[in-house]
């Protein structure tokens, strides 16, 4: 399933001291910033910047937080270039704290800083690596305004990440970003920072002093690249540099951000890892429980809501479907009369069904049983199971046969030839017979009735037949009913 | 007041305060406590009486396959009204099945027998038909039970039988009255 609707693309931000420039997807915007005479931006400005942004971003409700990386300007960052002895990765981290603490006039907790490891100049001993470090208050300032427009934002420094534009990036140089009204200059060496300065408005610039004095009297190199300069500005930098080193103008469409650009860059080539990032690592107290903390309160709140709930709701429960519940199962007594007529009913239906005299059963007994020629004259029975009959066979051999037949259908508990008597006419014999059939529950376990190919014949008897309604199979042929 | 005072002032309200706070609140757990053991009951309650109706939904089906065997819902039956309709009933059923209808004669039944009343009927007809009523009266829609039936030569038709049927009708006012469930 494409989920492609749930991600956004990330923002691209370079904020300066009185810009904020925004890149997303091939969007931008650039947002003025308005800081006091401490350099904090103004409550009405930090309002401008997020309202603005948030139009910007148009985050979804629906979607994550959008990464933003963020390039800021050099103002009040320092950048260093530490050895440390080596250390098992476990106590990098606080050999490096204890380094900053004694390299920065700030202590770590008060800094956002991020650092990388370098490759060169180490020896077996140590290790360089390369700090960058600004107020932990510039950044979080910044993050104030970024989180309520949705992004999650990381920070760099916007001098670092234009050397990306710059070919090779790894070279030994010097980048030269010039703003409204002042310039940022750093000098690499290798590719790596050695050293960040700004430097006030162009006219004023004596940049080969500020190169020279930046770089120290070791660096070697013969190239300064410019950025948001154009082509009359490096002509007389040039100038002023006699010659001594090469400019170069950084392609960069006019009005864009080569930080903007350089962050891209680097986003695109390998996911923004080679970017020096800065972060908040302010020590966690451990064991300390901070209840004041700004962070903590909703928290604490939602976890005394929860708590209250689950203590409360068995009791709210009670209060709330208490009437429903009785009014609902005040219902259900009235109701329970309704199962005693159930009762009674399948009393009477059971005792009715239990009371039915099986006479079509018992007839068809002695249809089956009777032998061809047979006459009945009277047959009567009653529903205590009592079965008298008057008939005429032909002999006394049908008579015995009708009678074992009787008796071995299981239907009957006795029957009796009361009367046997030769016809006047010497052809037959008249017969008088009692019978007495089970009581239900002996005559449960028969199978009495028409087999499916009696029912089959019969059916096909019905239909030149008149009247009737009969129940098939209940008379079968061989009795003849007195003329 | 000088401070001592007011910190003594301060602890008590506080103290009062704690005071009447605990007890508020186990008044409340008490009131909270009772409604819950209430509604708790009411819920037994309910789970006894669900259980009570599902063991039901047998009987009520074999109460309806009977009622559908039968042709009848006892509910429906009328003690004053069902002699005669039952009576209408078994003569419709005997002209249908090709039966000229005789005599017919009511009488009450024994008041020990929870029988309501029973049917003298006489009539004459085809062997099928004779056959075929007594089948069709156990679906007539009325609480028959044919108390004896005899079968006979028709002397003054030839080929047709005479039937003598006592119907006996079932007071299903006494299974009512009784009440007591015995399935």
């Amino acid at each position: 399933m494409d989920f492609s609707f749930m991600k956004s693309s990330p923002v691209f931000l370079e904020i300066g001291r009185d810009f904020l420039k925004a890149e997303k997807d091939r969007g931008n915007v650039q947002i003025l910033l308005e800081r006091g005479a401490d350099g904090r931006l103004t409550a009405a400005g930090r309002e401008r910047v997020t309202s603005g942004l948030r139009a910007f971003v148009n985050k979804k409700s629906f979607q994550p937080r959008t990464r933003a990386y963020c390039a800021i300007g050099a103002n009040g960052v320092s950048l260093r270039r530490l050895s440390l002895p080596v250390s098992s990765k476990e106590k990098f981290d606080q050999v490096l704290r204890l380094q900053i603490e004694a390299e920065l006039p700030l202590a770590p907790d008060e800094l956002a800083w991020g650092h990388r490891l370098l490759d060169t100049g180490g020896t077996a001993a140590s290790q360089e690596v390369l700090v960058a470090a600004v107020k932990k208050e510039v950044i979080e300032e910044y993050r104030d305004i970024l989180a309520p427009c949705g992004l999650e934002p990381v920070f760099t420094l916007a001098a670092l990440a234009r050397n990306f534009l710059s070919p090779p990036a790894n070279g030994t140089h010097a980048l030269l970003d010039v703003g409204n009204n002042r310039l940022e200059l750093v000098i690499f060496e290798k590719g790596i920072p050695t050293a960040i300065r700004l430097l006030p408005a162009a006219a004023e610039l004596p940049i080969w002093d500020a190169v020279s004095k930046a770089a120290g009297a070791n660096w070697n190199g013969n190239k300064i690249y410019l950025t948001g300069a154009n082509g009359e500005m490096v002509s007389q930098v040039a100038r002023r540099l006699n010659g001594s080193i090469e400019c170069a103008l950084l392609a960069v469409e006019p009005g864009a951000s080569a930080a903007i650009l350089g962050l891209k860059k680097s986003v695109e080539q390998n996911d923004g890892a080679q970017l020096l990032i800065l972060q908040n690592r302010a020590k966690p107290s451990a064991g300390r429980f901070d209840a004041s903390s700004p962070e903590l309160k909703p928290w604490l709140l939602r976890a005394a809501v929860l708590i209250f709930l689950l203590v409360s709701l068995p009791y709210i429960e009670a209060l709330v479907m208490k009437p429903f519940l009785a009014r609902k199962l005040a219902a259900l007594k009235a109701d329970k009369g309704r199962l005693a007529t159930i009762d009674n009913e399948l009393d009477f239906l059971r005792s009715l069904k239990q009371s039915q005299p099986p006479y079509l059963d018992a007839l068809f007994v002695l249809a089956k049983s009777a032998p061809p020629g047979t006459r009945f004259d009277s047959l009567t029975m009653d529903r205590h199971g009592d079965l008298s009959l008057h008939g005429v066979m032909q002999n006394g051999a049908q008579v015995t046969d009708f009678r074992s037949k009787l008796i071995a259908s299981g239907f009957f508990s006795t029957v009796s030839v009361d009367e046997q008597t030769p016809t006047p006419d010497r052809q037959g014999v008249n017969l008088r017979m009692t019978a007495q059939w089970k009581p239900v529950e002996a005559r449960a376990g028969l199978a009495i009735g028409p087999t499916a190919e009696e029912i089959q014949k019969a059916k096909t008897n019905q239909d030149g037949a008149t009247g009737g309604g009969v129940p098939p199979g209940m008379m079968p042929p061989g009795i003849i009913m007195p003329q | 007041m000088t401070p001592r005072e007011k910190r003594t002032v301060r602890f008590a309200t506080i103290g009062i305060g704690v005071y009447l706070a605990i007890f508020a609140g186990y008044q409340a757990w008490k009131f909270g406590e009772r409604k819950r053991t209430d509604y708790r009951q009411l819920v037994k309650e309910a789970q006894e009486l669900r259980d009570e109706v599902k063991r039901y939904d047998d009987k009520i089906a074999v109460v309806k396959k009977l009622m559908e065997n039968f042709h009848m819902d006892p509910a429906g039956l009328k003690r004053s009204s069902v002699v005669a309709e039952a009576s209408s009933a078994i003569q419709k059923a005997a002209q249908g099945g090709g039966f000229q209808v005789g005599p017919i004669r009511e009488a009450p039944a024994h008041a020990s027998g929870r029988e309501l009343a029973s049917i003298q009927f006489e009539g004459s007809g085809p062997v099928k038909g004779a056959v075929g009523l007594l089948h069709r009266l156990e679906s007539v829609g009325y609480p028959l039970i044919i108390d004896s039936a005899q079968f006979s030569a028709d002397p003054m038709r030839p080929g047709q039988l005479k039937v003598k049927l006592t119907v006996v009708i079932l007071d299903f006012e006494q299974w009512k009255s009784e009440g007591a469930p015995s399935a």
